[in-house]
């Protein structure tokens, strides 16, 4: 009730817009005055005429709010969106992705595999210099990847680096990875933000490493860090491009980049609709029109985030352990319909493949193969071979975590399922708690069983080793055959075979109805921004890349 | 009164040190350990490398010998570091305690200002038409949560009117948050007030003081005023419990850089230590306020005395 009066007092006033950016001056107010005199009206109006009023210009400063903010600058001690997302200002990666998703050079010029895939040897660019102006060369690779496997450093990504048996300067251009077993993910891996290349100035700050001092290659220098509170950044003028996929071929054009925290959604809208922020992150998502409707506003949607939204089951007792009953619930809902009356348009995709759209690997062609149709008799019939019926509805759990329309979706396929007659009870949990659960459902024998609607984001198909070779990630469904398949994904190095070995898994995953793909991206992958914000973008898995940003003055 | 004061402290570490044992065996109780949160979402991390980090972190002994270590270090001085991103968890939290202290007590005086005089002026005009919408008032106050308040100021005084910013921690961006938390507390100390100033008002020696030719101002302030306080100080003591309860959520509202929000994400992320700092630091605050506010008695009103 309370959001209905917060809503019809917003729509009964016209948005009156705060006189902050004087030069869209004259257009600006006379497309808002417009826009009032016609009501309530939603045309696009004359958003491209706005932001042809003013240049966009060098220098200023833009404010990014966030929902949260990074647990350390330290790339080793913590691996949430809101830090990585830092790292990515701040450091730079031997591989970088371009605009496909493909592995391609960055602060290495070339890469070589060996041809039995147990080492990669890298060769870096001439030139690149530290934000502290020492050079950048194999050493601080050395460092940065040692530092990240060493067991006295308590290193949160040491098992993506994979197995590693050794690194060599070979001259200060040149470094070596050596693997004890061939390990497919290693150059997806140098390419995402975890495996950000670290300064060996760095071990100088000691303890302060990842607090208030942070020195990378990266477009971004660190100035200062209030925890809980912002985190102030400036542009790194000896900045070079590589393979970021970015126009810029230097130096970003912003002078500073500061990230706040706003915890609350509404607040953070507010602060862009003040202009007190330029670029925010998760708008409220009821509220998605009113960026819409705003001229002085710019939606932006991630795609290729890597994120996938699937059903998993539990099948450590009845019903779940047979296969059918897995089909009978995949072919009784129908996901388009429910992204469409949860999401309406252009927020997420329907996925077909367990790695999802962005990641190597995934072909929607191929999955299409396997999916689940929707099909309510298959699914009755299904439930009738098991001794189902409407006299004996099947009784299950659907879980979900909080957040992102999610607690809509599964709504939506409750009562999908009920019209196959699966009676199936909701309960919704924080994603810590859920995944504990997942876990421990996993381990009963008895009680109702528990299916659930779960995400993870990964930039390589070895996400689905992760989640399912055994014991997997949450002990759930496991099997020999499986793990082979899966083994086979993480060992082969050249990419036609790899491919091959990925499909092959996923086939295994969607016939046996293991790991039932929903939708993708779905999770904060939604960026709004002020009109004058020129040049922003996302790049692929969900990075905010600021280096063409320039504001219209 | 120092052995009344020495007796209050040592309730008061009597009253923290169960409260510290009482949020080890809570948090404990919900399900979800942080090392599994930490890498559920985005890690290629190996079971043996999970249980690893468990036994670096302690997590893997049982809980009275964790909390036998916790208290241990505590008493050393040492709080910990927090289990995602290793920072020092005291650092966290005392760069946030004097925001959230600032809130709370600008709050308090935002509920005074408003709740004491409302109180008051509605018991002096009680059963008129003033009375009658203060009270009115005052139950729209209670009942409005102050999530919504808050969104509403925003709309009102950033958006439409552009006077003051949407969120921040300085000073200008504690006005809105001020007195969000003092209005919903405000309304519950005008009820007080009024029914304590009736009582007073009704009293003997107020007739007496202007029988004896004392001007109302004189009667008011000295005789009504002055003890009819008495409840209401009482009352305020718990009010500054709840600012520091409430402040939670405006702290999540307004983005004000406060104990409250490092508090809420701990929770979703199973940061032992942090919470156990948290709570540590907020029972200390708690006890600390509500012996000053013995204290404070006595100087309201002369005739308690502490032996």
């Amino acid at each position: 009730m309370t959001w209905l009066f917060f809503k019809t007092l917003k729509s009964l006033n016209p948005r009156i817009t705060k006189p902050v950016q004087r030069s869209l001056g004259v257009v600006v107010v006379t497309a808002v005055m417009l826009a009032a005199c016609g009501g309530n009206s939603s045309q696009q109006t004359t958003a491209d005429s706005a932001t042809g009023a003013g240049t966009a210009q060098e220098g200023g400063t833009l404010v990014w709010a966030r929902y949260g903010d990074a647990d350390s600058l330290d790339p080793h001690r913590t691996t949430t969106t809101l830090s990585w997302q830092i790292f990515d200002q701040l450091y730079d990666t031997l591989l970088a992705f371009d605009d496909q998703g493909n592995v391609v050079p960055n602060l290495a010029q070339s890469y070589e595999i060996a041809p039995d895939g147990q080492s990669i040897t890298f060769t870096l660019n001439e030139g690149i210099t530290c934000h502290d102006g020492t050079p950048f060369d194999a050493t601080d690779v050395k460092y940065t990847a040692e530092r990240a496997i060493d067991d006295a450093n308590p290193s949160v990504t040491k098992g993506a680096w994979g197995p590693i048996s050794q690194v060599e300067v070979v001259d200060p251009q040149t470094v070596r990875f050596q693997f004890e077993t061939p390990f497919g993910a290693f150059a997806s891996f140098m390419a995402d933000p975890f495996a950000s290349m670290l300064c060996d100035s760095n071990e100088a700050a000691g303890n302060q490493f990842g607090v208030s001092s942070a020195i990378g290659t990266g477009p971004w220098k660190l100035v200062s860090w209030t925890k809980g509170d912002e985190i102030v950044l400036e542009k790194n003028p000896d900045y070079q491009k590589f393979g970021r996929p970015v126009e810029n071929p230097g130096a970003p054009y912003l002078d500073r980049l500061v990230v706040r925290q706003i915890p609350e959604a509404q607040t953070r809208l507010a602060g862009l609709q003040t202009g007190e922020v330029q670029l925010i992150v998760n708008p409220p998502l009821d509220d998605l029109d009113s960026v819409r409707n705003d001229e002085n506003l710019e939606l932006h949607v991630a795609k290729n985030t890597g994120q996938n939204f699937f059903f998993e089951f539990t099948i450590s007792r009845p019903p779940f352990n047979d296969v059918r009953a897995r089909q009978a619930v995949a072919h009784a809902v129908d996901v388009d319909a429910a992204i469409q009356a949860a999401f309406g348009e252009g927020l997420v995709e329907r996925e077909k493949c367990p790695i999802s759209r962005g990641v190597f690997g995934n072909d929607q062609t191929f999955c299409d193969q396997y999916t689940y149709k929707h099909d309510p008799e298959r699914a009755k019939q299904l439930l009738a071979e098991m001794g189902y019926g409407p006299d004996r509805p099947m009784e299950v759990i659907l879980m979900t975590s909080t957040g992102d329309n999610r607690e809509k979706m599964v709504q939506i396929f409750q009562s999908q399922l009920q019209q196959v007659g699966i009676n199936a009870k909701l309960e919704t949990m924080d994603i810590g708690t859920l995944n504990a659960r997942v876990k421990q459902e996993n381990q009963k024998t008895s009680g109702i069983s528990t299916f659930d609607m779960m995400d993870w984001a990964w930039f390589d198909p070895d996400i689905l080793h992760q989640l399912w070779h055994s014991p997997g990630a949450y002990s759930g469904y496991q099997s020999p055959e499986l793990d082979a398949l899966l083994q086979k994904t993480r060992t082969t190095v050249n990419p036609e075979q790899r491919k091959e070995a990925v499909n092959a898994a996923m086939r295994y995953l969607l016939e046996n109805a293991v790991h039932v793909p929903l939708y993708t991206p779905g999770s904060l992958w939604v960026y709004a921004t002020r009109r004058e914000v020129q040049g922003y973008k996302i790049g692929p898995f969900n990075r905010p890349v600021f280096n063409d940003v320039k504001l219209v003055q | 009164m120092t052995r009344y004061l020495i007796k209050r402290i040592l309730g008061g570490l009597l009253t923290i040190w169960i409260t510290t044992i009482a949020v080890t065996l809570l948090i404990h109780l919900v399900p979800g350990d942080p090392v599994q949160i930490m890498y559920a979402q985005s890690q290629s991390t190996t079971p043996e490398q999970l249980e690893q980090i468990r036994r670096n972190l302690g997590l893997d002994r049982p809980i009275y010998e964790q909390y036998l270590m916790y208290m241990g270090r505590i008493l050393r001085g040492d709080f910990g570091t927090t289990i995602r991103g290793n920072q020092p968890v005291l650092d966290l939290l005392l760069v946030r305690l004097p925001n959230t202290l600032l809130l709370a007590v600008s709050s308090l005086l935002v509920t005074m200002l408003v709740g004491v005089t409302a109180g008051f002026f509605a018991a002096y005009k009680r059963g008129t038409w003033i009375d009658t919408t203060l009270m009115t008032g005052a139950i729209l106050g209670i009942s409005i949560p102050s999530f919504w308040l808050g969104l509403m100021l925003i709309y009102v005084f950033s958006i439409r009117l552009g006077w003051l910013p949407v969120s921040g921690t300085d000073l200008k961006n504690l006005i809105l948050p001020a007195i969000t938390l003092g209005l919903a507390n405000a309304a519950s100390v005008s009820r007080l007030t009024r029914s304590s100033m009736l009582d007073v008002l009704s009293q003997d020696y107020m007739r007496t003081a202007r029988a004896k030719g004392l001007g109302e101002n004189i009667v008011l302030s000295r005789h009504a005023f002055r003890n009819g306080m008495i409840n209401v100080v009482n009352m305020l003591g718990l009010q500054f419990t709840y600012m520091m309860g409430g402040a939670i959520v405006v702290e999540n509202v307004f983005a004000w850089n406060g104990i409250g929000r490092l508090a809420i994400q701990s929770i979703f992320q199973r940061d032992y230590p942090t919470i156990q700092g948290f709570i540590l630091i907020f029972a200390t605050v708690v006890v600390l306020v509500s012996i000053l506010l013995d204290i404070l008695y006595v100087w309201i009103d002369p005739r308690i005395t502490y032996s």
